[in-house]
């Protein structure tokens, strides 16, 4: 510290309490935030903290270092180091008592007048103040004076003097003999007391660091080192002392004292100051001058100087209390990691506190777990959340799995609305895969094979395969007027109409029931647009009168029509013009691109086609039926590659469930994440093909496993059962086999199946029509089944010779009402037994033991059976 | 958007590590303290801590779960130079009665000369394996060969680096177009080295491990490194914390030529995104399970959640203090109207965080 550059100092009592210290010393006390005590003006150190002035003292003049008196009693004393090295008691505040008034302004100096450094209050013998100075020729330099001491005889006479004239105190109180002088011929920077002795004084001197004994002065115990600045003991390890030189601390251990046991890395920049963190253990702060950061290193492992070969773990961290330059700081003495910092100009206070450094995790469920020092904290997505803040998808996938997003199989479209129906994508998709099931489903009625391999194979191949288009030209209707708009119409193409929902089933292109579904939904201008596709002015305005009528409508729609009920196909007629330059601003793409039709000469309908806002759908609807046979697949190829870059799930319309449709699908997997939409999608194809494809393997199995790590393992059974319908080869085999203890063959009866059986165990089977007394032998060689541990009977009725189903052979009657307490009860007769110690019996018999008990029903057996698995003892967290 | 709430950890000094369970029912911490605690989550959302133990004469640096499919099974890693793996067993005494459950070492790996600073089990398809990385530059990859039997573990490679090793990540991705990857990072303080991150892959001719790409743009010491989940992607992501949070994405180059090609996968990498936003060090990141969320964690005191949009921007979408609370953007900088605004306002919420916290210590 030198010049007017700022220090603080922490009251050592006080922990509201600290000193600045720059050209005077301030006193300030610090609050919360709109605290009545702190109110009036109060400086803001952080949110919710700030600092009242409390006093201000001026008097000394020429500050280089200032000390706080230790002990409780005088409780706001200060020792002053001056520029020409005396050192001066003062206070701050209105403590007045005796002991204080005495001591109050009392000076020390030395013989000859130099800087004086550095100073330290001794933290046993608090009357002790040593005092680092400047080099004086052969003059010593570090002083010991007694605060308690008498004045001199010289002094005395002056104090009386003062008694007499008591305006001047300044020439009073001075005492010139020090205790002890120590440091001959030598310059003192730093000092400290040492806690393991209270006579033990560590020094900073010119060259080297010393540790003087004030038993016995004339011995000193020193290392020759440049980093004489800033001694410090560590408060936790008092054999801890850290000391720097420029821009390199280095730490010492005091029984080891030969060498640093550790130096820092070195900072570009000389340091103004090295603190211990008082209260965390091996913290140390470091601050570089002109700098903003306070960098820190965390000791958690240091040498030690018994076992040297460990190496040391110092983590460096740096933390930015404000923006300002940093003049100085200090570490709150009671506080956890709390420390004010003020800055080099202006004096800006904050107050901040030192995070430890945070680990943290996240779970399967989206929920953050973090730690903070020796604290836990658990931070869970919050319900109700905002509407602004879109979820995340892997609560989306969630959310949809409970909904039974997928399973719908019969009418497809519906899993958009499980899917919440609020992703015009996924609409897209589940419709288009409502349309290619209804079309295949069609044709088998048909019996006609030939077009059900096609349909899932997407619009775009089956353009390809277009052969007979016709060419016509139709009528406006409900007008006269030629138009020379060429329509194409093949088999392939009403198909690829009917995919895109446009038409029903049936010859006739007659979009009339879909015009009224998009009604219905209130989609006037998209109505309206496909009503105009189909050559239908007459429709489409009468849709937009609708519309506009409707309630919450738009009453520009009723301007719209007016607009499209002068088309004209007049090619330079004003209407065109118009039009053709104003429908950039209808801000509706249906809107807009009506008029790109009625303004476009034939077989150019770029203004269509490629308005991206427009849904895919249409757009290929529109492309069926205006594009003739070179330009549509051409078409068709530029727009699937679009929508396979950006993933866009409508354009599963055009590549259906093909090599194509994996490549569309891997990039919306790419985008999203959402393996579920995915792995549902592609289970819809024809089986052996697209299910075959390793990334659609991939998707399956990430599924899966986020359905396990969520614990829906009831969703994911459900997921495996509809997955095996799609795709047989999935089906898992049986993962246990009972075999009897005598025969050694399996006890199943229902298990034929099975490739690896024996025959001769199958004419034992339920064909033979066993009676009762049979269900509780082996099926092979009809010795008993073992006895359940509880009821001592033999394993086996009615309802559980079949393990695996629960309902194999029973009675007609008992499979009829199946309710969940008969499910249960069917249940309990079922064989369990625990795989550590094989005992086992009915398993309601053995869960009904295990309510009340721990160890096994078998005597003697200790085996905790129903502990040893944790995940087994996990609940589903999907099950009601 | 997110809510937190403390937990009484009980840790006698700085925890280190929490690591979730599959299932995310389970929790381990490590600390200072030497020792290792694991959380059961009951059913009404408490978390009790069942089991705490010494695992390590030093402090215990990492902690992290094995797929349940292998029993449970825990690995911890510690300045003591040792990685440990850890079984909860049940049956012996009547521990669990009392909510209590035993963990008992079943092998300490003692390969490292230095302290272990990380240590991963690899993705349940690739069976019971794990790496573990250490302060001299070391990364070692351990199998047992019997999943059965945790107690034998053998040495299947090391890898020495030469500059010492933070932190180790597994691809999590199980596709079959992508081999078994590993990559780990150096908090080596000197920038001259740069390429802090270094990538290896399992080639299968060889059945080693081989250097696949060096980060050359990562100079600065890295803390952590976390691979995202893959979730079916056709491209690796993965998250650096070093003096800012930093996303790549690795895209492998398709071969077309037969599988078993001698060379590494060649990676085409990108950058995603890069955030200075926590001012200085950043010491964790972590992914959520759909690797839609990264957290990250700084030297500002502060949480940050980050999110990207359709179009891959990634933003920030939550800041939270240390201590739990929430931080406000735009209110809380009214709050102080003496500072000048930017990111000075986190700051001041960071230190504010402390006092609170202050309090929530006990004794």
């Amino acid at each position: 510290m030198s010049g007017s550059k700022p220090d603080i100092l922490w009251s050592p009592h006080h922990a509201d309490r600290y000193v600045i210290c720059d050209s005077e010393l301030g006193l300030y006390r610090i609050g919360p935030v709109g605290c009545s005590e702190t109110k009036a003006g109060a400086l803001p150190l952080s949110v919710e903290t700030a600092a009242t002035l409390l006093a201000i003292n001026s008097d000394t003049p020429y500050m280089k270092c200032v000390a706080w008196y230790p002990k409780h009693e005088p409780e706001c004393l200060l020792a002053v180091g001056q520029a020409n090295g005396r050192v001066v008691l003062t206070s701050l505040g209105q403590s007045h008592n005796s002991k204080c008034k005495e001591l109050m302004g009392k000076e020390f100096v030395p013989k000859h007048a130099r800087q004086c450094n550095t100073l330290a209050w001794n933290p046993v013998d608090s009357n002790w103040l040593a005092a680092g100075l400047d080099k004086h020729r052969a003059d010593f330099s570090v002083l010991i004076w007694d605060i308690s001491s008498k004045f001199s005889p010289e002094a005395s006479v002056a104090a009386e003097k003062i008694r007499l004239s008591s305006g001047d105190t300044d020439s009073g109180l001075v005492v010139t003999k020090p205790l002890y002088e120590l440091g001959q011929n030598d310059a003192c920077l730093s000092l400290c007391w040492l806690p393991r002795d209270q006579k033990l004084l560590l020094a900073g001197m010119h060259r080297n660091l010393a540790i003087f004994d004030l038993r016995n002065t004339s011995q000193k115990t020193f290392v020759n080192t440049k980093a004489i600045q800033g001694v410090t003991v560590d408060p936790h390890f008092p054999d801890r002392v850290a000391s720097f030189f420029e821009g390199q601390v280095a730490i010492w251990d005091l029984r080891k004292f030969e060498k640093p046991v550790l130096t820092l890395t070195e900072q570009p920049k000389p340091l103004t100051k090295v603190a211990w963190c008082p209260t965390r253990m091996g913290l140390l702060a470091t601050l570089t001058r002109d700098s903003n950061i306070i960098r820190l290193y965390d000791m958690q492992h240091t040498p030690t100087p018994i076992g040297d070969e460990t190496e040391p773990t110092i983590i460096e961290r740096s933390v930015q209390p404000s923006n300002s330059l940093i003049g100085s700081f200090a570490w709150h003495p009671t506080s956890q990691n709390r420390m004010v910092v003020v800055s080099a100009a202006n004096r800006v206070m904050t107050d901040f506190t030192v995070f430890e450094r945070i680990s943290l995790a996240w779970s399967s469920t989206t929920s953050l777990m973090w730690a903070c020092g020796r604290h836990l904290y658990e931070c869970a997505e919050g319900v109700g959340g905002e509407g602004t803040v879109e979820k995340d998808i892997a609560t989306k996938m969630r959310q949809r799995a409970q909904s039974r997003y997928g399973h719908d199989t019969v009418q497809v479209w519906k899993n958009h609305l499980l899917a919440g129906g609020d992703d015009p994508q996924l609409k897209s998709l589940w419709y288009t895969l409502f349309f290619m099931k209804q079309y295949t489903e069609d044709v088998e009625q048909k019996q006609q094979g030939s077009k059900q391999a096609l349909v899932y194979s997407g619009i775009k191949n089956i353009v390809k395969s277009s052969s007979g288009t016709t060419e016509n030209r139709r009528c406006w209707s409900g007008s006269d007027r030629q138009t020379d708009v060429p329509r194409f119409h093949s088999e392939e193409r009403s198909l690829a109409l009917r995919l895109c929902g446009w038409i029903n089933r049936g010859p006739d292109i007659n979009v009339e029931p879909f015009l009224r579904s998009l009604e219905g939904e209130g989609e006037w201008e998209r109505a309206a647009a496909v009503a105009l596709f189909n050559l239908d002015i007459r429709r489409a305005i009468q849709i937009l009168n609708k519309g506009a009528s409707a309630e919450r409508g738009d009453l520009n729609l009723n301007v719209v029509a007016m607009a499209l009920s002068g088309y004209t196909d007049e090619k330079s007629s004003l209407w065109r013009e118009m039009c053709s330059s104003l429908r950039l601003q209808l801000k509706n793409p249906y809107l807009c691109v009506m008029f790109a039709f009625l303004t476009s000469e034939p077989g150019t309908y770029d203004g269509v086609l490629y308005e991206s806002s427009v849904a895919v759908t249409d757009r290929v609807a529109f492309a069926c039926m205006f594009l003739n046979d070179s330009q549509l697949p051409r078409y068709m190829e530029k727009l699937t590659s679009e929508m396979k870059e950006v993933g866009n799930l409508e354009g599963i319309l055009l590549t259906g469930l093909t090599k194509d449709g994996v490549d569309l699908m891997e990039s919306y997997v790419d985008r999203t994440g959402d393996v579920q939409t995915a792995s549902f999608c592609m289970l819809k194809g024809s089986p052996g093909e697209v299910v075959k494809d390793p990334r659609v393997q991939c998707w399956i199995e990430n599924y899966r496993n986020l359905l396990d790590a969520w614990r829906f393992w009831h969703k994911r059974a459900e997921f495996d059962i509809h997955r095996s319908k799609l795709d047989p080869s999935s089906k898992p085999l049986a993962q246990v086999f009972v075999s009897c203890n005598f025969c050694g063959k399996s006890i199943s009866y229902s298990c034929s199946a099975m490739p690896h059986q024996g025959r001769g165990f199958s004419q034992y089977g339920v064909s033979g029509s066993p009676t009762k007394s049979k269900v509780t032998s082996c099926p092979g060689c009809r010795k008993p089944l073992p006895r359940c541990a509880l009821c001592l009977m033999n394993m086996g009725t009615p309802v559980s010779n079949c393990p695996g189903t629960g309902h194999g052979t029973g009675k007609s009657d008992e499979k009829v009402d199946l309710t969940r307490e008969n499910k249960l009860a069917q249940f309990n007769n079922w064989f369990t037994w625990c795989h550590n110690c094989r005992h086992g019996g009915h398993a309601g018999h053995i869960l009904s033991w295990f309510r009340d008990h721990t160890e096994c029903p078998v005597s003697a057996c200790t085996c905790k059976c129903m502990q040893l698995d944790t995940t087994g003892n996990l609940v589903p967290s999907d099950s009601h | 958007m997110f809510v937190a709430r403390s937990i009484a950890a009980d840790h006698k000094d700085l925890i280190h590590d929490v690591s979730y369970d599959f299932h995310g029912r389970r929790m381990a911490t490590c600390s200072s303290d030497q020792s290792v605690k694991v959380w059961d989550k009951s059913d009404n959302g408490e978390w009790n801590c069942t089991a705490s133990w010494k695992t390590h004469s030093g402090s215990v640096w990492r902690v992290t779960w094995a797929h349940p499919e292998f029993g449970q099974v825990l690995a911890s890693c510690s300045f003591d130079r040792t990685a440990a793996v850890w079984e909860e067993i049940v049956g012996e005494s009547n521990d669990k009665q009392r909510g209590l459950s035993h963990w008992i070492k079943r092998t300490t790996l003692v390969d490292s000369r230095t302290s272990v600073t990380d240590v991963k089990f690899a993705p349940k398809h690739m069976g019971l394996m794990l790496t573990t990385c250490s302060a001299d530059g070391v990364m070692r990859v351990y199998e047992a060969p019997d999943v059965m039997n945790l107690s034998q573990w053998s040495l299947q490679q090391e890898i020495s680096s030469k500059l010492s090793c933070s932190c180790i990540s597994w691809s999590p991705s199980s596709s079959r177009a992508h081999a078994p990857m590993i990559a780990v990072g150096s908090d080596d303080s000197n920038t001259a080295y740069s390429g802090k991150v270094h990538i290896y892959e399992y080639i299968e001719n060889t059945r080693k491990y081989a250097k696949a790409e060096n980060l050359m743009t990562v100079t600065d010491p890295v803390h952590d490194i976390a691979f995202a989940p893959n979730l079916g992607r056709s491209f690796h992501v993965l998250a650096i914390a070093t003096k800012d949070v930093r996303i790549f994405k690795l895209i492998p180059l398709r071969k077309e030529s037969a599988v078993g090609s001698s060379g590494p996968t060649k990676l085409q990498v990108q950058i995603l995104a890069q955030f200075d936003n926590h001012n200085s060090q950043v010491w964790r990141v972590s992914w959520n399970i759909s690797s839609t969320l990264l957290a990250s964690s700084g030297d500002d005191g502060c949480v940050r959640l980050w999110k990207a949009n359709y179009m891959d921007n990634w933003k920030c979408t939550a800041i939270l203090r240390g201590d739990g609370s929430p931080v406000a953007g735009s209110s809380s900088q009214a709050a102080v109207p003496s500072t000048a605004g930017g990111p000075q306002h986190v700051l001041l919420q960071a230190s504010s965080a402390g006092r609170k916290k202050a309090q929530l210590i006990p004794g």
